[in-house]
């Protein structure tokens, strides 16, 4: 119960929503620019921002009267200026092939020139604006679907919902159209909407409608999460260039990706909704509380702090800046021997140590038996080594089969003299081909202790465990 | 029985009604009320305006059934004439003109209906609260285009729970004494409202749309 009522904390509301971030950070100036996609289309543009191609624009009855319908391609979306919730947009997908100025739907129904002026005189009187207030209407481009997300999506165009606070990308959602949502990307009508990590750009959990959790598009088997987001930090840019532009100061950014172009922004809202934080499992208040009052310049730090911050894994966050892998004091680990002999082992990692090294039975199982025998025949004692110089050194043990080196190892077992061989060590995903020093470790937790020298590729997490 | 207070006289004896009194003093309640349950309860409804409204109409008719009935039919007709009308692609205006044609004539109707079947209650009703109502089908349509027919329906239903109950508060006795003895009691609905306005918790159905990202959180 306490928990519940801490974590409720986190959770942005519409109270806060409004009160909090749209009425001091979203002024009415911006707010305009925002319900106006004709004036938010041309000034991000101006700012070399990808934006949809405006094709025609009908703003009064004798600009629909004279409209050559000839003009338009076959394949287009209409829009109304100031529509609202994705009410109002009709995209076609081709012309008919026979009929005269007929175009087809994403459902197979014809659109005609009749259909489309009935539909603009219904932009005009403002059916699909805010309070309908008379609106204009027009042509731009129909963005191709990207072919990572066709069997992701029904029927249309997905898009990604950013949100941007402070210049800093703070939460993230892929928003799928659905048959319920008739193919617009909007969840209210039914589309679903699939969390991101925000360092990653991998889909986490997913919602269809508002607060209706899937794990799968319904009736298929295709899993939501998982899915690596093409071209995330431009879109993350992207998104905080527009805020940058736009003056909104809390802003719902949405971009689409075409097939050729790559992202490009749809659509500015200044009124972003809050289930992104349902599709997430994670409070938008807590995310806002945590940067407002950061200076950020600029907006490539901007998205790295974004980044940063709201990345599910810290270890994959690191390993994403670092290229290291992250690993703990103990891992598993396999090792490969003479003939390509395998053995898995746990091992620790052991910072103080140079070399890694291993047990001496352990290494007879790995095929040295008789590179130990021999060497422990012609070993002489530290005593008697310590005094000659290494070619002597070396001559001494020449004879031993798949020796690569001797070292003079000083630990807590005293100073040793011991043999080196090569072999290969699978940590983590990743082959490191070494030399390891052998030892009598049978009185030790572990049979090998992996060292410095081959510790280069990885951070170490002292509270990460492998098992 | 305390005094009427002298304000309240001196509104008497200017020819004022005492029932346009209380319903004036009764008005600021109401809206704080419906503002209560938008900020802190999260009931939306049509906006304050319309279920305040529909309040004074529910008040106005001779007993709250009529007012129901009326109210329900009216939102009936509002959800049949979107189906019929459809086919027809009409822009909006003239949509929500022949909307309203077909629900006076409704009305027209159960008032004539109402006075055949001996319920003089329905045709005694005055006129202004039957307009209001028919204002109602406006707001309904405008709802159903912007947000769809199951919104609509759930905001019409809000609307009329809040003025149901708006209606109890109003004609509540206590109250209406308080605002004769008191009247500028009413005025306690300020700082009300200033608290309201500065209220950024998370609403009460809020907890519930939240509720599996506040659990797995």
């Amino acid at each position: 119960m306490f928990e519940y009522i801490k974590n409720s904390r986190k959770i942005l509301g519409m109270n806060s929503r409004n009160l909090k971030f749209i009425r001091p950070y979203n002024l009415k100036r911006a707010k305009r620019l925002a319900d106006d996609k004709l004036l938010s289309k041309k000034i991000l543009r101006k700012n070399n921002i990808a934006v949809p191609k405006l094709i025609a624009l009908i703003k009064t009855r004798e600009d629909l009267e004279n409209f050559d319908w000839q003009s338009l391609p076959d394949s287009f979306a209409l829009k109304p200026n100031r529509g609202f919730g994705g009410e109002g947009i009709l995209v076609v997908y081709g012309k008919k092939k026979n009929g005269e100025d007929t175009w087809i739907k994403a459902d197979r129904s014809t659109v005609t020139v009749d259909d489309l002026k009935n539909h603009i005189q219904n932009i005009f009187d403002g059916s699909f604006s805010l309070s309908n207030t008379p609106d204009v209407a027009f042509f731009e481009e129909r963005l191709q679907l990207l072919k990572l997300f066709k069997p992701y999506a029904y029927k249309g165009i997905p898009d990604i919902r950013v949100i941007v606070f402070n210049k800093i990308p703070i939460m993230a959602m892929l928003r799928l159209p659905t048959k319920e949502s008739g193919g617009k990307a909007n969840l209210q009508q039914g589309a679903i909407g699939v969390g991101i990590d925000m360092a990653t750009g991998i889909t986490t959990s997913a919602i269809q409608g508002k607060n209706k959790f899937i794990e799968k598009i319904p009736g298929t088997r295709l899993a939501l999460s998982g899915v690596k987001i093409p071209y995330w930090k431009d879109i993350l840019t992207l998104a905080v260039r527009a805020q940058e532009i736009s003056g909104l100061g809390f802003l719902g950014a949405d971009i689409a990706i075409d097939k050729e172009r790559g992202p490009v922004i749809l659509e500015l809202n200044a009124r972003p909704g809050l289930s992104i934080q349902v599709a997430n499992l994670a409070g938008l208040k807590e995310r806002l509380e945590r940067i407002s009052g950061l200076k950020i310049k600029g907006s490539e730090k901007g998205v790295r702090m974004g980044m940063d911050l709201f990345g599910g894994e810290v270890e994959e966050e690191v390993e994403g800046i670092s290229g290291k892998k992250v690993i703990g004091t103990v891992e598993k680990v396999k090792l490969i021997g003479k003939d390509g002999k395998e053995i898995e082992v746990d091992a620790k990692i052991d910072t103080g140590a140079g070399f890694s090294s291993i047990d001496t039975e352990l290494a007879k199982d790995l095929g040295f038996a008789e590179t130990i025998l021999k060497f422990e025949n012609l070993n002489p004692g530290y005593e008697t080594l310590k005094n000659l110089n290494l070619e002597q050194r070396k001559n001494i043990f020449s004879d031993v089969p798949d020796l690569s080196d001797t070292a003079i190892i000083h630990s807590s077992h005293g100073t040793t003299y011991r043999p080196m061989v090569n072999l290969s060590i699978v940590m983590n995903g990743v082959l490191i081909p070494t030399k390891v020093s052998i030892i009598d470790r049978s009185s030790l937790k572990f049979r090998i202790i992996i060292g410095k020298k081959n510790l280069g590729k990885f951070l170490i997490d002292v509270k990460k465990t492998s098992f | 029985m305390q005094t009427i207070s002298p304000i309240i006289q001196y509104f008497l004896a200017s020819g004022v009604p005492l029932d346009t009194v209380i319903l004036i003093l009764m008005l600021p309640i109401i809206a704080t009320f419906i503002a209560f349950l938008r900020q802190v309860v999260g009931i939306k409804a049509f906006g304050i305006y319309t279920p305040l409204i529909i309040t004074f109409a529910f008040l106005a008719t001779n007993g709250l059934k009529y007012g129901i009935a009326i109210f329900i039919a009216v939102i009936l007709v509002g959800m049949l004439m979107r189906f019929v009308l459809r086919p027809f692609r009409l822009l909006y205006l003239p949509r929500v003109a022949i909307t309203l044609t077909v629900v006076a004539l409704l009305i027209l109707f159960l008032l004539v209906a109402g006075g055949a079947m001996r319920r003089t209650g329905l045709a005694a009703v005055s006129i202004f609260p039957i307009l209001i109502m028919i204002t109602l089908v406006e707001k309904f349509v405008a709802v159903q285009i912007e947000k769809g027919n199951k919104t609509a329906i759930l905001l019409a239903f809000e609307t009329l729970v809040i003025s149901i109950i708006g209606y109890y508060i109003a004609s509540w006795g206590s109250l209406v004494e308080l605002l004769v003895i008191h009247p500028w009691a009413t005025l306690l609905t300020l700082p009300i409202n200033i608290l309201l306005g500065k209220w950024t918790g998370l609403r009460i159905n809020e907890y519930f749309r939240f509720k599996e990202v506040i659990k797995k959180m």
